[in-house]
């Protein structure tokens, strides 16, 4: 299952950041490969997600939230002044907790990316939707109801709906901060076979508090404790021989 | 002895007796004014010294000034509650104009009224007119709609706006494409919350924009109108005994209206607590 490809999409550098005085994350040096999926682990409070929304700037919009060093997307710094924000968000998708659809109609829901870049041609649409909702394995279940509203399908399809939502811009990379934590384990299994399929074309890092699903499903382990990058490397390997006593001690279950 | 039994009894004869004045007002009022009715009370100026014909300039009158009143007050009160919501988030300045609006709620309609006349009708020069009953009235319903936008789109969960954002959209395309769109029946229902106490005021349109008779209708917002609740007014002070039935048929009238907006509200508000 592990080939090294060697590519690194995203290369985080000497990255720290911080709410007011308070550390988030300090001195993250990682790189996420290509194809490949990176889970994010460690207990609650440990900048996970942190990291994660410092990848696309979600943290823009907290106004105490200061960074230091860089976070480079194809070798450009995404905290640079040069970056154009609305298209480097375009290449990387992002997928929340709880299912956020927006309030419309499930095709109103894939077509909300692609009309903000400029896509308005009713058959490009129509195609987009198609293929965002097969790669989200949604359309068998939808095909019939693309105009009612989001709001009415299963918090599992919700999920899914949103994963489509966010192939729809034709995106580079996925962040997924913790997916499956506010679904049932067959709406997870579902999530967790998706994200092994669609690894083939992107990019994945995952967030998760579930050491099982992250053993399950990753290709690459980051541990992170108290704001610290603790260990990087294969999930594999990490989970046969931590090199960390940190980490052996959260997987062990003797910290959570 | 149950205590309990007591106490939960106590309390649900009292807030029957909340719902049974409710009722009854709603009840006597609409029910007593109905004997009234007729086509001519709905297509007549009043006639006879008000001892027949109908109340037509009055209901229109009305509507002209809630229709107004509202065109004024929902985009004021939409973007004062989008600054307070989207834009001035943790600022002293916002702090201080939520703090205003909320004190502008507790003020008398009769103050409202009094400033409507030193401003709009006098220093302005719009006399009493459509436009200045509406411009007073809009300033009454400003704080229902503004305080309502903030609240519904400060309730909004944090993720459904970060998902727009993570696909690129800016900050007006979140504001206008997914948080006014994911409020609307709260706005919704503000709005006619707002409605419904504004076409009853009397205070503030006697003051600035009624006139208690007319056959002819308003030609523009500059002209001076006949309302319902002003009609009520007029007729229970200053008339006798023969006009009082189209004082008691307007305010059937009236309480339709009002009753209306409030229940198309009440479904908005409970079609909202079933997709949420």
């Amino acid at each position: 299952m592990v080939e090294t490809t060697n590519e690194t999409v995203i290369e985080v550098k000497d990255f720290s950041g911080y709410y007011g005085q308070k550390v988030g994350v300090k001195d993250i040096n990682v790189g996420f490969e290509k194809n490949k999926i990176t889970a994010i682990i460690g207990p609650s409070g440990c900048g996970k997600s942190t990291l994660l929304r410092s990848i696309n700037r979600m943290n823009d919009e907290i106004p105490i939230y200061k960074t230091q060093g860089k976070i480079l997307f194809e070798g450009q710094d995404v905290y640079s002044k040069d970056i154009h924000l609305t298209h480097f968000r375009k290449k990387v998708g992002m997928v929340f907790q709880r299912p956020t659809p927006f309030p419309m109609s499930i095709y109103d829901n894939i077509t909300f990316g692609p009309k903000l870049h400029g896509i308005k041609k009713k058959t490009d649409l129509d195609e987009i939707v198609e293929k965002s909702l097969r790669q989200a394995s949604l359309f068998d279940e939808v095909k019939d109801d693309l105009k009612k509203s989001a709001w009415g399908l299963s918090g599992g399809q919700q999920q899914r709906l949103c994963i489509a939502r966010a192939l729809a811009v034709d995106p580079e990379v996925i962040l997924l901060d913790e997916p499956t934590s506010a679904l049932d384990p067959i709406a997870t299994k579902h999530i967790e076979n998706l994200v092994e399929e669609l690894v083939t074309t992107y990019t994945i890092i995952i967030v998760t508090h579930n050491l099982a699903q992250a053993v399950r499903i990753s290709d690459y382990m980051v541990y992170m404790f108290q704001g610290d990058l603790v260990e990087y490397g294969q999930t594999s390997s990490i989970v046969k021989q931590p090199a960390d006593p940190r980490t052996e001690e959260y997987l062990t279950g003797k910290v959570s | 002895m149950n205590r309990d039994l007591i106490i939960s009894t106590v309390f649900r004869i009292i807030s029957y007796l909340a719902f049974f004045v409710v009722i009854a007002i709603f009840a006597t009022t609409i029910i007593d004014g109905m004997r009234h009715f007729s086509l001519d009370f709905f297509i007549k100026p009043p006639l006879d010294g008000m001892s027949s014909g109908g109340i037509f300039p009055a209901i229109l009158g009305s509507l002209y000034i809630l229709g107004l009143t509202l065109l004024i007050a929902i985009p004021i009160g939409l973007m004062t509650g989008i600054y307070l919501s989207e834009y001035g988030r943790n600022s002293k300045l916002a702090e201080l104009i939520l703090t205003a609006i909320t004190s502008l709620a507790g003020v008398p309609s009769v103050v409202y009224g009094l400033f409507g006349l030193a401003l709009f009708s006098i220093a302005f020069g719009f006399r009493t007119s459509i436009l200045s009953g509406s411009l007073t009235l809009a300033i009454m319903t400003l704080p229902v709609i503004s305080s309502a936008v903030q609240e519904a789109l400060s309730s909004i969960p944090r993720d459904i706006r970060e998902s727009a954002y993570a696909l690129g959209a800016n900050k007006t395309e979140v504001i206008f494409r997914v948080l006014i769109p994911y409020a609307k029946l709260r706005i919704l229902t503000a709005i006619l919350i707002g409605g419904g106490r504004a076409i009853g005021e009397t205070a503030p349109v006697l003051l600035t924009g009624a006139i208690f008779y007319s056959t002819s209708m308003p030609s523009s917002v500059f002209d001076p109108t006949m309302t319902m609740p002003t009609h009520i007014y007029y007729i229970t002070m200053a008339y006798g005994e023969n006009a009082q039935w189209m004082a008691k048929g307007t305010i059937s009238v009236l309480m339709i209206f009002v009753l209306m907006l409030y229940s198309i509200a009440f479904a908005l508000r409970k079609r909202m607590s079933k997709i949420k």
